[in-house]
Order: structure tokens, then C-alpha cells, then sequence
């Protein structure tokens, strides 16, 4: 299979708001047809990294380039990008066919070419039939479904997507989570999205950068970030896990021996002897039992939470350690609260992180 | 469900009982409307038609609308009208953007210098303007002092006069409807527009405008109605020579006693402002 060229290349991209470093020499290369999305929390940087892509707030420095075309200080109307606000930003003094068009109008699109583009986007969101209503005439949902026809209907170069999803009510946003990726895949788009939510991540997207403090602290596809987290953040802001701090007393080929207060444990990661280190495991990885080959720890069940498919069992492990385990729901034995546990993890699955990157 | 709760009495009241409840708390307001409003509007539209000798008479409409000297008048207070509002909007609106960027004590200065004003009388504030535009006025003598004149311009008593006076005593109803709506204009809808391929000026004539338009409608309704019926403004700033609506009202009651004309001048006064207003309104309708 044949590497498809670069898209979008964002080149050493900073951004300062007075005295705050926004955006911090970033990097990041987009194929054509690719779904990326920016994930991280309030304040790392990812709606001004997306506004940059935009052109609605150009970095300081650093170059970006779009299909070929360095766009860096590029205004808005000559880059022919489609983005899709948290808040929509429909117009409210047009009629939803009137929202449609608008990119095409402003183009100057012969007006039978409008009809017939409207008409395809419209019907790609599936509101073939409401192109006469006035938008507030819509629920949020169909507004999401018309702020996204409009910007497809000028068929950008890459779609961008402003926590685009997050004022739906939570059933409707997984729904349009699938829904949405399959329509871009349809369509062939590329697209950026910005999030906070760690699941719309992970469902739209084939690749995912993580930021943090206007950096990507990792680039990687959904199932890569949540097996090998690059970073103690990346861990913690993706999925969940037990995370225990130590001392490393040993090593070699990659692996750690740590001292904590549960144990001796092994994990990946190369530190020098004596570093301080959190010693991450993701819960599923945990079973119940000893097993000599693998890290193990024991102590009392705090609490297990019965979640459907899953069942997660947090367990104080003594010394302000704990444990926490997923067993799926097909496991029979699940014990129960203040029982005596032992798990055990592989090492191969167990990761040692800088102690002082800890946010 | 079963009779038993059918025929358990229920909290919410019939909703003929509702309605008569609801209109009861309405109709206090809706009588001293009436007389307040009403009332008057009604002896004003009777008064203009009725004949003192008895009977229905149409003379003093024929007199308003038949006669040169009184088209001229009608004219001269719609052009009163029509100039105000125009230059007071070219003002306000970019005003009304700036207002609406500042931030802190600079937009609390700006609102303060907007508002203050307004508690002045409109006669202060018009004889204001004949001390400031008088021959022997702080601008003459500014201007001569500093050597660019040589003769006092005659401001006062002018068209010119008129205009300024009345634009910036009443530039406040201007501002402050569209302050209000462009305050609330998200600027989202501005960059959705940009990334959709507009540039600043489609951006503006598409989207702005557009959107702010309530605020414009409520501001020309405003001032258009006030100015084209100023009667201070044209008194002290022009006098005898540009005879108004408002003035010619005034020398009906006040000079000639004649009620009936007055009430007539007064009918055609509120059309023109009815009309004028209904007409900005139209054009802020929503779409469909």
C-alpha cells in the first residue's frame, strides 16, 4: 500500500497570548482522508491549534500548509477549510438551505449548482426535507446535522470540528459519533476534531494527538494510545489505570525493576537506579491470583462497581497504593467487598513513567 | 386508568376559569392603557373631523394637505425626520461596534458620556447648542482668535444648526438599541462566514448587517418618531423660518385656537410616524 502524500503539515507552530505560550513549537502532519483528533484538556492548546489550521488566529511562528499551499497568513475566505463550532454558528436570519448554501453563494457558484449541492448535503445528513425551515426551528441535534452539510457543501480541503459534538446530550452524541465518521469516510474528508471527551476520540479517529501545555505529548491511533501510553499525562487522560510510585533498583533491555510499596515490580521504561518512578497498568490487564512470572500485589477490595459488561474492583493495597482491576462480565468469580485479593499483571504491560512529570 | 382517578379533583383549574383569572391580572393595565392611550388618540382623531357648528367636517385635512404653504411644512418636518435619522444611524452604528469592543473603564466612560446627556432637559441642551453656535458663540470666537476666520459664520438659526442639534440630542436612541443587539452578536457567526469562503465586506453586508437589523429597526423607529416631531429643536435651533408639524400644532393650540386644525396637524404627524416605522419593521422580518 502506497504512503498517501501529506495533506496538512503543521511546522514548528507557536502561539502566545501575552505572557502564556499557547501553542509550543508544534509539529504535526495530516494524510489526505485522514480523521485526527486534538485531545486534551481546557487551556492545552487545541482550539488555538485549530483556529490556526483555520486561519482564524495565525501562529506566531511556524509555517502550515494545505494541500500543498503554504496557507500560515492566509485569511479564512481564500483557504477553503469547513469548520463546525461548538456553538454552530448557524445564521439565524437564513433558512437552513439558505445556511447550506452560503459557501457557495459567497463563491459565486451558478445558482443550479447551488440547488444541486445544497440538495447532496442536505441529503447526506439525512434533512433532505427540512431546507425551507427556519433554523430555529431545529433541535440540536438536526442544527449539528445542518452546521455540518454547510461545511461540507463547499467540499473543503480538511473539515475541522470545535468540540463539535459536545452539546449534544450523551446518547444522541454517541450515535452521531458513528454516524459522522462513517459519513466522512464516505465522503473521503479529512478531518480535524478537537475534543476533550476521551471516547469521541477514540471512535472518530484514526489517529490521535494528545496535548498538553501546547505540545503533543503523543500522535498515535486510538488502540496504540491507550496500550502504550508515551507519557504519565497520555496514561491518565486516556482510559483508566492503577498507578503506583517507586524506586528503580534495577534494570535491563528496556525493562525496570521498581521498588514500591506493594512489591518489587517490572515494567518498560530505562531510568537510572534510584529514579523516582509511577508504575502504570492498564485494569483489564489485571487477574485474579499469583502468578511468579508476572508483577502481583494484594490487599483488601474497597469497592466494585458493576458497570454491565464490566465489573471494576478497586483494592487498597496498603501504604496509600491501590489497586484497580477490570473483570469482564463473563468472569465468574468476583469478589466482593473487604475480601483479601491477589492480581497479577504481565511486566510487558506495565510501564514506568518520571515520577516529576506528574501533572 | 380506572373512574376513580378520572373523578379525583385535579389542581389545574378549567381553562375557562384559567383564562378569566389571567385576564383579570391583565385588565388593570389594559384600563389605564386605554385611557391613557386610547383616550387621548380618540378625542385627537374626533376633534379633527368633527364641525363646531355640529356635523362631520373634512376642512381642515383639505386645509393640511391642499395647501402649498402646509405640504412645505409637512416636508419640512419629515425632511427634519428623515436627515436626523440617517446621519444619527451613520454615527451609531460604527459607534455602537466600538461601544460594544471596549472593555472596562473605558466602555464604562463611554456609556456614561452616552447616557449623562440624557438627563438633561432637551431645552438645556438646545440652548446649549445657540451658545455654542451663536455669532459671538465659543466657536466664532475660537475660530477667530485662532485666525481662520476673519467674520463670524452664521450658524445658528441655519438648516445646518437644525441637523446638528437634532442628531446629537437624540444620537443616544440611536446607539443604545444597536449597542444592545450587537453586544449579543456572537462573533462566531462572523468566522463561520470567513471560513466559508466571505470576505470582511460580503461578511458585513451578509451576516452583519443582517443580523444586527433588529437593533437598526428599533433605533430609526425611535429616532425618526422623536425628531419628526421635535418641537424645542426646531424652536430655539432654526425658528419661524422652518416651520414644522410640531410648531404649526403648537400655533393652533397656543396662537390661532384652532383646535381642529391642530388635531388634524396632529393625525398627520402620528401617520407619518406610524407609516415610517412600520415600514423599518418590515424589513427585519425573519425569514419564511
Amino acid at each position: 500500500m502506497s504512503e498517501p502524500a501529506p495533506h496538512l503539515v503543521i511546522s514548528a507552530v507557536s502561539k502566545r497570548f501575552g505572557a502564556a505560550t499557547v501553542l509550543d513549537r508544534v509539529d504535526l502532519t495530516i494524510r489526505r482522508g485522514e480523521l485526527v483528533t486534538l485531545l486534551g484538556p481546557s487551556g492545552c492548546g487545541k482550539t488555538t491549534l485549530l483556529r490556526a489550521i483555520a486561519g482564524l488566529s495565525p501562529p506566531d511562528t511556524g509555517t502550515i500548509a494545505l494541500a500543498g499551499r503554504d496557507v500560515t497568513h492566509v485569511p479564512p475566505h481564500w483557504r477553503n477549510v469547513g469548520v463546525v463550532f461548538q456553538s454552530y454558528a448557524l445564521f439565524p436570519h437564513l433558512t437552513v438551505a439558505g445556511n447550506v448554501a452560503f459557501g457557495l453563494k459567497v463563491r459565486g457558484a451558478p445558482k443550479a449548482d447551488i440547488d444541486r449541492a445544497v440538495q447532496r448535503a442536505l441529503a447526506l445528513v439525512k434533512l433532505g426535507h427540512l431546507g425551507g425551515r427556519r433554523i430555529s426551528a431545529l433541535s440540536g441535534g438536526q442544527q449539528q446535522r445542518v452546521a455540518l452539510a454547510r461545511a461540507i457543501a463547499v467540499e473543503p480541503d480538511v473539515l475541522l470540528f470545535d468540540e463539535a459534538l459536545s452539546a449534544l446530550d450523551r446518547k444522541l452524541r454517541e450515535e452521531m459519533q458513528i454516524e459522522l465518521r462513517r459519513l466522512l469516510q464516505d465522503v473521503k474528508a479529512t478531518a480535524i476534531f478537537v475534543t476533550h471527551d476521551q471516547d469521541e476520540a477514540l471512535t472518530m479517529s484514526d489517529r490521535v494527538a494528545v496535548m498538553n501545555k501546547g505540545r503533543i505529548e503523543q500522535l498515535a491511533a486510538p488502540r496504540e494510545l491507550y496500550a502504550r501510553p508515551a507519557s504519565l499525562f497520555a496514561l491518565n487522560f486516556v482510559g483508566l489505570s492503577t498507578r503506583i510510585a517507586g524506586q528503580v533498583v534495577g534494570g535491563q533491555d528496556g525493562m525496570v525493576d521498581v521498588v514500591t510499596p506493594v512489591g518489587r515490580l517490572s515494567a518498560r521504561g530505562a531510568f537510572q537506579l534510584g529514579a523516582s518512578v509511577i508504575v502504570a497498568t492498564r485494569p483489564e490487564q489485571l487477574r485474579l491470583g499469583a502468578d511468579h512470572e508476572a508483577n502481583s500485589a494484594s490487599g483488601r477490595v474497597r469497592s466494585v462497581v458493576f458497570q454491565g459488561s464490566r465489573t471494576l474492583v478497586d483494592v487498597d493495597a496498603g501504604a496509600g497504593a491501590s489497586l484497580l482491576a477490570e473483570l469482564s462480565g463473563r468472569e465468574a468469580e468476583v469478589p466482593r467487598v473487604h475480601d483479601e485479593v491477589r492480581f497479577a499483571w504481565p511486566a510487558a504491560e506495565t510501564f514506568a513513567f518520571a515520577a516529576e512529570a506528574s501533572p | 386508568m380506572t373512574d376513580a382517578v378520572l373523578s379525583a379533583p385535579v389542581a389545574t383549574p378549567a381553562p375557562d376559569r384559567e383564562r378569566l383569572a389571567a385576564f383579570g391580572f391583565v385588565a388593570p393595565s389594559l384600563l389605564i392603557t386605554a385611557l391613557v392611550f386610547v383616550l387621548p388618540l380618540a378625542l385627537l382623531l374626533g376633534v379633527s373631523v368633527l364641525d363646531p357648528k355640529g356635523g362631520v367636517t373634512s376642512a381642515h385635512y383639505a386645509r393640511l394637505l391642499g395647501t402649498p404653504y402646509y405640504l412645505g411644512v409637512i416636508w419640512n418636518s419629515l425632511r427634519l425626520g428623515l436627515l436626523t435619522t440617517l446621519i444619527a444611524f451613520l454615527i451609531s452604528y460604527p459607534a455602537a461596534f466600538a461601544l460594544a469592543r471596549a472593555r472596562g473603564p473605558l466602555r464604562s466612560i463611554l456609556l456614561a458620556t452616552l447616557f449623562l446627556p440624557l438627563a438633561a432637559s432637551v431645552i438645556v441642551k438646545a440652548f446649549a447648542w445657540t451658545i455654542l453656535l451663536r455669532s459671538d458663540g465659543l466657536i466664532n470666537t475660537v475660530l477667530i482668535a485662532a485666525g481662520i476666520i476673519e467674520d463670524p459664520i452664521r450658524m445658528i438659526f441655519t438648516q445646518t444648526a437644525l441637523i446638528v442639534g437634532a442628531v446629537n440630542i437624540f444620537l443616544p436612541f440611536m446607539v443604545l438599541p444597536i449597542y444592545a443587539v450587537v453586544a449579543q452578536l456572537d462573533s462566531r457567526y462572523a468566522e463561520a462566514a470567513a471560513t466559508l469562503g466571505a470576505s470582511p465586506l460580503v461578511v458585513f453586508f451578509r451576516v452583519i448587517l443582517p443580523l444586527t437589523l433588529p437593533g437598526i429597526v428599533a433605533g430609526v423607529a425611535l429616532v425618526f418618531s422623536l425628531s419628526v416631531s421635535a418641537y424645542v429643536v426646531p424652536t430655539l435651533l432654526i425658528g419661524e423660518k422652518y416651520p414644522t408639524l410640531a410648531t404649526t400644532i403648537a400655533k393652533a393650540y397656543l396662537l390661532a385656537r384652532e383646535p381642529g386644525f391642530g388635531a388634524a396637524a396632529g393625525v398627520v404627524l402620528l401617520a407619518i410616524a406610524i407609516i415610517v416605522v412600520a415600514l423599518s419593521a418590515l424589513l427585519s422580518r425573519e425569514p419564511k
